[in-house]
């Protein structure tokens, strides 16, 4: 433990921990970095009491098709020569706990809880004229389509500017289950895996394998706990010993308590929780199908123990997972059964540990799938199926192989918004675009921002400009969906 | 210097700092001022003799008491009932009740005021031309020109000198900021001994001599700058084109900087790919498309100009115009190209054109290679002292610590001495626009000698005097290059970590994904950053890398030598009695690979090594 941890003094800790902060970012207005101004621009105060402490994003990456899961439509099974066009649907709609929301077929545990759910079914992207999915991830993650100007905040690393962690000892913003090496369009992934203009302290805690986490917080490999204790006081000890001849109180400051911000982490029991190891088997077999799975443990876990924004992913890798640009029906399938039991369990467990309501957990994706229409009806970009045909002849032709930005849904729990409710609505016919209260991504961004108490108006100033954490402010929130 | 120009002010009301309860006069009380009371009582104006422009302007009139928010003028006017006395005037909507709480608040905290901030309009004109200021007299021994001007500003602001640095340290410094490396013990002890007046000149004259270590080195500055990568966003699609070819033997050849610009701005295919931008598949932002990057780019880089406000529409912040911004990137354009407003198309083309007409025009009817050409000689035209004192302003941050203008892209500032930025701008091109002069005559400099500030607290944002050069972090780049130099794991060949695609562990530490220009790097070390060196993977396995090499390259040797060598290297200084027996404990006894490894970690987390002194 180091001199200054004291667990017994949550309040010092943070104390000591925000000065870190303060420092940091002081500092990092030499370099014209940026400051917080505003939250408003002149309509009056808004002063928003929070309903969540804690996100919890369910990243389906790739494009997870609304009607193969949250929107069902008329469903046609499988029959060769069946006209594609014809095709809305692949899997059947089931019930629910609440007697007018139908889901997917696939989703049978989800199914349980959507009496805890608000399901937005009218989010809608932009037409860019061209589909790329990093593209619109960034777009969704950060509030702004690239490119732009200045580097733009995740939305996580915004949570952790300006609500910092929940407990001071943890990382605020955790992301899990992305490799960002090794796989397709990795510097577009990386591109928006940042803090931007925010600075570095802001950024991700990137975890790509959830049972790797407790290895991200544990001593180096081959040292044990005693050794990496010793090696830091001897550290301390060496920095005292060279005194200030060489470095002055300030630099020597805000490095040291970097390095203790770390070791108070690293020495705390608050690690643990990264170590999904740790969880009781017949919990730990209730979540493990998978990555996905285990991510949803680990964030389970995190959230308990005071992180504030944590995204779990299926990861994204072009064409695989939502990816579909063929053999569409199978994999959804495979993705259903992997992401199925994981979440209705994390909705659970939240709820038994009371946490539910102050937790705010989202499905969502970049945008929709269809069998038609790629990105919205007129728009010009590329289609990108690989299993063209006209009629169905095998079942890799059986999914939705197209990019659809007209209809997405985003489904939410806890946090404050409804239970059992159902946002905005989709046409029955193809075209399945929003019909009823679209949602754009900003004003899904200011929905969620407001259930964190943060004004989608909120403003820094970078380069002397104002950058708001909704595009321009103008994000609004969907109030209907708060309870 | 927080200067703000009041348009900002007018759409913004309240203000709140998440962080801090004592009330915060830049966000929460001078948009209020601005709101209402700036219209007749700020900038030009002073109705009824009253100005709130300067803390002082209040206390002369004694609109405010400090310490006593209740009993002051101006809170007694705002809480006024009779109309015909209180303020606002009648005509004017009353402040909300917050708004007078804040005020209040403020007042009784101490009417705590931003440095330097007034509520005149900035009559800062930044000058165009190129200017030879008059050098004061020379202080015995101190005839460099940067010396001349700085001397006699200390005098005047009646500041002590920094004491100089020892000869060891100014060899550290001066390695690390011209090549980047750390130097070799050996060469740091023959310096020290060395008893040739003339010692500090001559090295810097080696170091800018060894020019591929230089190129190396500035490659780290240069790809920011130009933001060009070795991967990066782009690429993928053939949106975006590498310069590094052309740029690293553009540093090699020390190209002089005017021929290097117009390289950038009429490029052959080698150089293309700064003015071509990032392309993304799709369509995008009317702000953002490749014509508009390569105005904001070109002003950016060259100039210290930031067209971004007034790519969307007018800056409120600066004289330039849409217009203008258009008329540049219409230089770029193929096609006619059309002016949009905050991304609606308004109907106007724009006609190419440049930012300083004064120096001369581009032919709007010429085509695009040659109205790019006519863009690089006027750009790179003599007159043009923007140029100059712009790149030179940001080498003088590289190696001072900060800018003489800053933040560095804000050329429209006042600089802290003018007559010094002139001197580095006009040496530039009395040099021919050799780079390495400019270093030469900063790094010659006794102001360069001289030990950098020592810090109690964060450094004073506000009413900057120049009183030494800074610390210095060292960026990922150097750290690497400067690990691997210490426990002898450098791979053979090129391979410096500036040549090289980032990593985790250089993201982490603040090399930035080079999708935007970046002028700057952070000068911090984050907690998250910190966790990445205490437990990482990647600086764990150097380390155990390192301590396996050093042990075997230094068979039998004694431990004290084994700390006396890793300090020499590292911090090019011996270690104190105190610090040997802490590393000596670490070191185990017998030494062993372990013990090496804790103190490699140890020394390389120290502050000290972290920074340039």
């Amino acid at each position: 433990m180091n001199d200054w941890y004291d667990e017994s003094n949550p309040s010092l800790t943070r104390r000591r921990f925000l000065q870190a902060l303060g420092a940091s970012s002081a500092a990092a207005m030499m370099t014209g970095a940026p400051q917080l101004v505003s939250a408003d621009r002149g309509e009056g105060i808004e002063e928003i009491a929070a309903r969540a402490d804690a996100v919890i994003v369910l990243w389906m990456a790739g494009g997870m098709a609304a009607p193969e899961t949250f929107d069902p439509k008329t469903y046609k099974p499988f029959e060769k020569g069946l006209p594609v066009e014809q095709i809305i649907s692949t899997f059947p709609a089931i019930d629910t706990a609440v007697d007018d929301i139908k889901i997917s077929q696939g989703l049978e545990e989800v199914a349980k809880v959507m009496d805890r759910a608000t399901l937005i079914r009218s989010a809608i992207q932009p037409d860019l004229g061209h589909i790329l999915h990093s593209r619109h991830q960034y777009h969704w993650h950060t509030g702004y389509v690239p490119p732009i100007t200045v580097a733009a905040p995740h939305l996580g690393a915004w949570m952790a500017r300006l609500l910092g962690p929940q407990d001071p000892v943890m990382p605020a913003f955790v992301n899990i289950g992305q490799r960002l090496e090794g796989v397709g369009e990795k510097e577009e992934l990386k591109a928006f895996t940042q803090p931007g203009f925010l600075g570095s302290a802001y950024g991700p805690f990137n975890v790509p394998y959830p049972e790797e986490a407790g290895r991200a917080v544990a001593t180096p490999k081959g040292m044990t706990p005693k050794r990496f204790e010793e090696r830091y006081e001897q550290y301390k000890k060496l920095i005292e010993a060279g005194g200030d001849a060489y470095i002055d109180e300030y630099h020597e400051d805000s490095m040291r308590q970097a390095v203790d911000n770390a070791h108070a982490l690293l020495g705390s029991e608050k690690r643990k929780a990264f170590d999904i190891s740790l969880e009781p088997k017949e919990s730990y077999d209730k979540y493990n199908t998978g990555r996905f799975g285990r991510g949803c443990l680990l964030a389970r876990r995190l959230v308990e123990a005071g992180s504030r924004y944590i995204e779990v992913t299926t990861e994204y890798v072009p064409f695989l997972h939502w990816d579909t640009h063929e053999k569409g029906h199978e994999t959804v399938k495979r993705l259903k059964d992997e992401i199925d039991r994981p979440i209705a369990t994390l909705i659970r467990d939240l709820e038994e540990r009371k946490m539910l309501d102050r937790t705010l957990v989202i499905i969502a994706s970049e945008f929709s799938r269809d069998m038609m229409i790629e990105g919205v009806p007129g728009s010009n970009a590329k289609d990108q199926s690989r299993a063209k045909t006209d009629v169905l002849k095998e079942m890799k032709h059986y999914g939705l192989h197209r990019h659809f930005t007209g209809g997405t849904s985003v489904v939410m729990f806890g946090g404050g918004t409804k239970k059992g409710y159902i946002y905005g609505k989709t046409a029955d016919e193809r075209p399945n675009i929003a019909i009823e209260n679209p949602l754009s991504v900003e004003d899904l961004h200011a929905t969620i921002y407001t259930a964190m108490g943060i004004s989608p108006k909120t403003m820094f100033e970078i380069e002397r400009r104002p950058f708001f954490v909704t595009k321009d402010g103008r994000g609004k929130a969907a109030m209907d969906i708060f309870a | 210097m927080k200067r703000y120009c009041p348009a900002i002010f007018a759409v913004i009301f309240f203000a709140c700092d998440a962080l801090s309860k004592e009330v915060d006069f830049h966000t929460e009380v001078a948009p209020i001022l601005m709101k209402h009371c700036y219209e007749c009582h700020g900038g030009t104006e002073a109705k009824g003799g009253f100005s709130i422009n300067t803390r002082a302007l209040w206390l002369d009139k004694k609109a405010a008491k400090p310490g006593n928010g209740k009993a002051s003028e101006v809170v007694l006017l705002m809480r006024e009932e009779d109309p015909e006395f209180a303020m606002p005037p009648k005509d004017k909507p009353r402040m909300a009740e917050a708004e007078i709480v804040t005020l209040t608040k403020w007042i009784d905290q101490g009417m705590k005021w931003d440095e330097g901030f007034t509520f005149a309009k900035s009559t800062y004109e930044p000058p165009l031309a190129p200017r030879r200021p008059e050098l004061p007299k020379a202080l015995p021994g101190r005839d460099n020109p940067v010396d001349r001007i700085i001397d006699n500003y200390m005098i005047e602001q009646k500041l002590k000198k920094q004491p100089e640095l020892e000869d060891a340290a100014f060899y550290r410094r001066a390695s690390m900021d011209l090549i980047g490396l750390l130097p070799d013990p050996a060469d740091v002890e023959r310096f020290a001994k060395d008893s040739d007046p003339n010692k500090h000149a001559a090295l810097v004259d080696k170091l800018l001599a060894n020019d591929r270590a230089y190129a190396q080195h500035w490659m780290t500055f240069f790809n920011d700058l130009l933001r060009n990568d070795y991967t990066g966003t782009g690429y993928i699609t053939g949106g975006r084109k590498s310069i590094t070819n052309w740029l690293f033997k553009s540093l090699l050849d020390n190209k002089p900087y005017d021929q290097l610009t117009r390289e950038l701005l009429a490029p052959t295919k080698e150089s293309e790919g700064f003015i071509r931008g990032i392309k993304w598949r799709g369509d995008v932002n009317a702000s953002q498309t490749t014509e508009i990057q390569f105005a904001q780019n070109v002003g950016q880089v060259f100039l210290g100009i930031n067209i971004k406000c007034a790519s969307c529409h007018d800056s409120f912040l600066d004289s330039w115009t849409l217009e203008e911004s258009y008329e540049l990137a219409a230089i770029y354009s193929d096609k006619p190209l059309e002016i949009n407003r905050c991304d609606k198309p308004t109907g106007k083309i724009a006609k190419p054109g440049w930012l300083f007409p004064e120096l001369g025009e581009v032919d709007p009817k010429a085509p695009k290679n040659e109205r790019l050409k006519q863009l690089a000689n006027l750009m790179t035209a003599e007159g043009n002292g923007r140029l100059t004192r712009t790149i030179t302003n940001r080498l003088w941050h590289r190696l001072m610590g900060r800018g003489v203008i800053h933040p560095v892209d804000a050329m429209e500032t006042r600089p802290w001495s003018e007559d010094l930025l002139d001197q580095l701008a006009i040496s530039l091109s009395d040099e021919k626009y050799n780079l390495k002069s400019v270093l030469r005559l900063i790094t010659t400099s006794h102001a360069y000698r001289s030990s950098s500030l020592k810090l109690e607290k964060e450094p004073e944002t506000d009413g900057y005097i120049y009183a030494g050069p800074l610390l210095k972090r060292m960026t990922a780049e150097q750290l690497m290059d400067a690990i691997r130099q210490v426990t002898e794991t450098q791979p053979p060949g090129d391979t410096r970590a500036s040549m090289k695609p980032s990593d985790f562990l250089q993201r982490a530490l603040g090399r930035p994904n080079r999708e935007q220009v970046v002028t700057s790097r952070p000068q911090e070390l984050t907690t998250l950053q910190a966790l990445d060196l205490a437990n990482g993977e990647a600086l764990n396995k150097m380390i155990q890398q390192g301590a396996t090499s050093l042990l075997n390259k230094h068979k039998g040797k004694d431990p004290q030598d084994m700390i006396k060598l890793v300090y020499n290297r590292a911090l090019s200084r011996d270690p104190s009695p105190a610090e040997r027996n802490i590393c000596r404990k670490m070191l185990g006894d017998p030494m062993i690979q372990q013990g090496l490894e804790d103190m490699l970690w140890s020394v390389f987390m120290l502050p000290e090594f972290q920074h340039i002194q």
